[in-house]
């Protein structure tokens, strides 16, 4: 009999994330998946990062995370999205090696005491309320919890035109079994669909008639916990779009997709439109940008982005050769729809365990969620919570205000999801304070508090935080000049002498030509630039966290019986007892809850405290 | 929780008015509020209160509660200043530059429940409150309710929210090949803000219009005005007694009715008279008549020929002829009068209200023309400020977060004027606009 601290369910990255937290913890961890050497796979396209996406893998790294370096193991183009705007919505896309990310993956886990068995789950081990474990074909993992991590596993179905196959992936089964247990165990289940295109053989595209898109140089890093020195060599993707005869066969053939076939009652993204959805939504556009990323290095394959679609392999072949440059192109897969289960996330309290099951989490894709880095997140929070839950520790949850990976978590436990949930920086209402670029200044010294990330890590971000106090009271402060080269090159003369700091909030400024800096102080003054312009936003959306902190942190008791409380509106009823807020910020974030319910709430709370006093 | 105010007393003229006071770190803001602290708790200290550009606001009396001493359980103090309309207006105003918010209604009955400062019972009342449809709260007048308003202030919402999903969808999808805005955005948010001010130009605020609703009552000697002008008050203001002529100045006070606010005076009886000071009294009230925007005429009899005389003098005022002594039971001809009641007994008195709030009623019709509250001046002020700092980061070419995170800040305002949480769909107003996603 196999006996571990936690069992996690899944190698995917949610998975991986969750046992690499569980061993960063000191305490012994289960790795259960399909196939040992399919751990850490990119199923969709070969990219990490992007909106909202990097902000979250650079918040995984501040945490000592996995994800951020395989990421720059594997990395082959470098981007940075959004230069031209400021800080706080500039992201890091990272295209990487499909088979090197994989690799890395399995060679960080390799390197650590986690177990890995090479089995099918079949069944959890249920004793009183309480998951204790999981069942195989040949064994039985006991786990004194239990982390089920299945991605789009769960009773998953291909769809291309008419053709239904069971799988998850292609090439890969679909997790039925387990899939019955969960309904029979009652959670409340729903099914959602995504789709991918035809994966296509590098050689026989024409690159010359497409726009070339090389990465940035100097190359980047998506870590900076400075593990990985040297990149991998680096590659282009290329552009190319779609045209009017490619639209005329779509439309022509929408009717043989298996989207539009009524088959799926799964709900598809919206922001991730099969090709069928496109031409068929937007008719006026004449044509759709397609995104070529190269599959890896050496490799003879890219991942045509942008046109993902469930028509019948024929129609596939016919479309994707009017494009330019694909005219005569190999596909090596043709493209599919996929329809799988999921968990209501409100389910979960805010550590992603089960509000029905202790001991049981649920993290990643099963949530409702897509993206690698999404399910990467949820992932270490149920790694993390486990851990802590284990040794009484206190429950590791992030605010709102704190990280992407706060807004992830309480967006997916409150208000649960209505298509597959994807990050974008406009979900995070306190985006000016959570940039890419500062996650270690948000998240690191937490991390090591929890004992997740070695000493020497902290003891350099300290360093370097004290360092940037240094430059910017002798550099910017302490500095002042009489005259500044603003915008269109001009001199400015000032009436009296300023300092940078105070230089640097005017909107005239070239920032170029303010100070002589070295590459190290580079860094320093575009974070302080940053902070300075932000400050008076900064400021007022402080002001309002903290006004109602008290308040919002107050807890929910489960057993509050939200039908009772006179004065709430049907409407708001329903959603709270759908939603099951655990605490009073929560609650206040529901659509439709006015501060007045907020109000019957509190006073409805209090009412039960005092019932319970006077019993 | 977050310190809050309220006025205790009406918010109508008077001897003294009431300011109360809580939340957490209140009394530390004493010093700052009325120059130095107050050394012993619950002991009354005289204090003068100056404003941000160190004018004085008034001299008060001010006594401090430790919580949970309190009413609520939590710090509060409460401050007694002289009960003109000024002063209270003003002392809102410093309340607010120290950060304190206006307390919505059954606040402080709130918090005192959640303390454990009342019972269970007096709560249950707090909830009717809460509940009660003040929270919503831009209504003063029928001419508000109509929904007109409401419409307008969604509208504009709507445009500030049209012109967010473009720069969200500019930051959020910048990779996706879509463009999402062009030159025209300055433009279409330099009209927004156009707009927007004209028609928060044509919201009449609460206290402006106050001095619009000018009553005055007139009459006869001994007819009875100060005794129907009390009852309208629910108090005794004027000096009442059986003597003629015992009104000698204007007495004026404030009233609230559906809502809107009134001022009131009352005048001395018109007669010939010997008594210098009563003659100046009413020369006096001859001349305010020009200024005021509703006569009433109170009468005691039915007698033609007086009627008249006071007809003439409301020259082209508006008019209203009201019989006052109806308990005694004397016979008056039919039509005479607009109305008739009884300043002993109350009897007729809704009916006059009623009577004076219509004679306003078309005052704010018109196109622009909207009665609306303080609180909710200042954020369609602060709804401005943000839009106009979009367009001003807009033209220097400053981060598009930025222009995001004020266009989202405008709209939370109107929001809040509306007292609801408009569903924020902003996510799916971008993928309904635009084709995203590769």
């Amino acid at each position: 009999m196999d006996k571990f601290d936690v069992v996690v369910v899944g190698g995917g990255h949610a998975g991986v994330e969750a046992a690499y937290a569980v061993y960063r913890s000191g305490l012994s961890c289960a790795l259960v998946t399909f196939e040992k050497s399919k751990i850490g796979q990119m199923s969709c396209n070969p990219a990490i990062g992007g909106l909202g996406k990097s902000h979250i893998v650079r918040e995984i790294d501040a945490m000592g995370g996995i994800m951020p370096i395989a990421t720059d193991m594997s990395g082959i183009q470098y981007r940075t999205l959004n230069t031209r705007k400021g800080d706080a919505v500039q992201a890091l896309r990272v295209q990487c090696d499909r088979d090197l990310y994989k690799k890395a993956i399995q060679k960080i886990l390799n390197s650590t005491s986690i177990n890995i068995f090479e089995e099918e789950v079949e069944d959890l081990i249920v004793e009183q309320k309480s998951v204790k474990g999981v069942l195989t074909k040949n064994k039985k993992i006991y786990g004194k919890k239990t982390i089920l991590t299945t991605g789009t596993f769960l009773n998953g179905l291909m769809y291309i035109g008419s053709e239904v196959s069971s799988g998850g992936r292609v090439g890969d089964d679909s997790a039925i079994p387990l899939s019955k247990k969960l309904y029979d165990l009652k959670l409340p289940m729903g099914r959602l669909k995504t789709g991918t295109p035809a994966r296509v053989k590098m050689s026989t595209l024409d690159l010359s008639v497409m726009e070339e898109q090389p990465g940035e140089t100097p190359t980047p890093f998506m870590s900076l916990a400075g593990e990985v020195k040297q990149h991998q060599d680096q590659l282009s993707c290329f552009i190319t779009r779609t045209n009017k005869t490619t639209h005329q066969i779509i439309s022509d053939n929408t009717h043989l997709s298996a989207m539009y076939s009524g088959n799926i009652s799964g709900i598809g993204p919206r922001y991730c439109p099969s090709i069928e959805d496109k031409v068929f939504k937007f008719g006026h556009k004449e044509s759709h940008q397609i995104f070529i990323e190269p599959e890896g290095i050496g490799v003879d394959l890219v991942y045509p982005n942008g046109i993902s679609t469930s028509l019948p392999k024929k129609v596939q072949e016919d479309f994707i050769h009017t494009i330019k440059g694909m005219e005569q192109c190999e596909i090596t897969e043709f493209g599919y729809a996929v329809e799988y289960d999921f968990v209501d996330p409100r389910t979960n309290k805010k550590t992603l365990e089960t509000k029905y099951f202790n001991d049981f989490y649920l993290a990643g894709q099963i949530n409702g969620t897509t993206g690698y880095e999404e399910a990467a997140a949820q992932g270490l929070v149920a790694g993390l919570n486990a851990a802590q839950a284990i040794q009484k520790k206190p429950d590791f949850i992030l605010q709102r205000e704190e990280a992407y990976i706060g807004v992830l978590i309480d967006d997916l436990t409150t208000h649960g999801i209505t298509e597959p949930y994807r990050m974008f920086t406009s979900r995070a209402e306190h985006r000016l304070l959570l940039s890419q670029n500062n996650a270690e200044q948000r998240l690191l010294s937490k991390a090591f508090k929890l004992g997740i990330i070695p000493e020497e890590r902290n003891t350099t971000f300290v360093n370097k935080e004290k360092q940037y106090a240094e430059f910017v009271k002798t550099r910017l402060d302490k500095t002042k000049i009489l005259s500044f080269i603003n915008k269109e090159q001009q001199t400015v003369s000032l009436d009296e002498k300023r300092s940078i700091s105070s230089i640097l909030a005017r909107p005239d400024v070239d920032e170029n030509n303010l100070i002589e800096l070295n590459k190290e102080e580079e860094i320093f003054f575009k974070r302080a630039s940053t902070e300075i312009k932000y400050k008076g936003y900064i400021e007022k959306q402080t002001r309002e966290i903290n006004k109602n902190k008290k308040q919002n942190n107050k807890k929910i008791p489960p057993s509050i019986n939200y039908k009772k409380i006179s004065g709430l509106s049907n409407e708001v009823v329903e959603k709270l007892t759908k939603s099951q807020p655990e605490t009073i910020g929560s609650a206040s974030q529901i659509e439709g809850v006015t501060p007045a319910a907020i109000n019957l709430i509190l006073i409805s709370i209090k009412k039960q405290e005092l019932e319970k006093l006077n019993a | 929780m977050s310190v809050v105010f309220a006025l205790a007393t009406p918010p109508a003229k008077s001897a003294i008015c009431i300011f109360r006071v809580t939340g957490r770190g209140c009394l530390s803001k004493i010093p700052e509020l009325a120059g130095s602290p107050l050394e012993k708790n619950k002991k009354f200290y005289l204090r003068t209160i100056k404003n941000k550009s160190g004018d004085i606001v008034d001299r008060v009396g001010i006594i401090s509660f430790k919580g949970p001493d309190s009413y609520t359980g939590e710090d509060s103090f409460e401050v007694y200043a002289h009960g003109g309309l000024g002063v209270m207006a003003m002392l809102v105003d410093v309340f607010k530059s120290l950060g304190f918010d206006e307390a919505p209604p059954g606040e402080f009955t709130k918090r005192a429940f959640l303390n454990n400062k009342i019972s269970l019972a007096e709560a249950e009342a707090v909830v009717d409150l809460i509940d009660s449809h003040d929270q919503g709260g831009v209504v003063l007048s029928s001419n508000t309710l109509s929904g007109d308003f409401t419409e307008k202030v969604l509208g504009f919402s709507d445009t500030i929210n049209n012109l967010r999903v473009r720069v969200e969808g500019e930051i959020d999808f910048s990779d996706e090949g879509e463009s999402f805005f062009d030159s025209s955005l300055p433009n279409e948010l330099s009209l927004l803000v156009e707009n927007f001010k004209l028609f928060v130009g044509g919201c009449l605020n609460k206290k402006n219009h106050s001095a619009k609703n000018k009553v005055m009552f007139v009459g006869p000697v001994n007819s009875g005005k100060s005794s129907v002008f009390n009852r309208l008050l629910g108090f005794e203001r004027a000096l009442v007694s059986e003597k003629p002529g015992t009104t000698r100045d204007l007495v004026e006070s404030e009233i609230f009715y559906n809502e809107a606010s009134f001022s009131i005076s009352d005048t001395a009886g018109l007669r010939e008279t010997d008594d210098v000071v009563e003659s100046k009294g009413m020369q006096f009230a001859l001349e305010q008549l020009n200024s005021v925007d509703l006569v009433v005429g109170v009468f005691d009899s039915d007698e033609g020929s007086i009627l008249d005389r006071f007809a003439e003098l409301s020259n082209e005022k508006k008019y209203l002829k009201v019989y006052n002594k109806t308990d005694l039971g004397h016979v008056v001809r039919e039509g005479v009068f607009d109305c008739m009641v009884s300043a002993k007994t109350g009897e007729g008195f809704d009916g006059l209200k009623k009577l004076i709030s219509n004679a306003f009623k078309s005052d704010i019709s018109g196109d622009y023309m909207y009665l609306v509250r303080d609180r909710h001046i200042g954020l369609f002020q602060s709804s401005i400020n943000h839009l106009e700092n979009a367009l001003l980061k807009l033209s220097e070419d400053a981060g598009l977060e930025l222009i995001a995170e004020d266009l989202k800040l405008a709209r939370s305002d109107l929001n809040e004027i509306m007292g609801v949480k408009m569903s924020d769909s902003l996510l799916g107003d971008i993928f309904s606009s635009f084709c995203i996603g590769k």
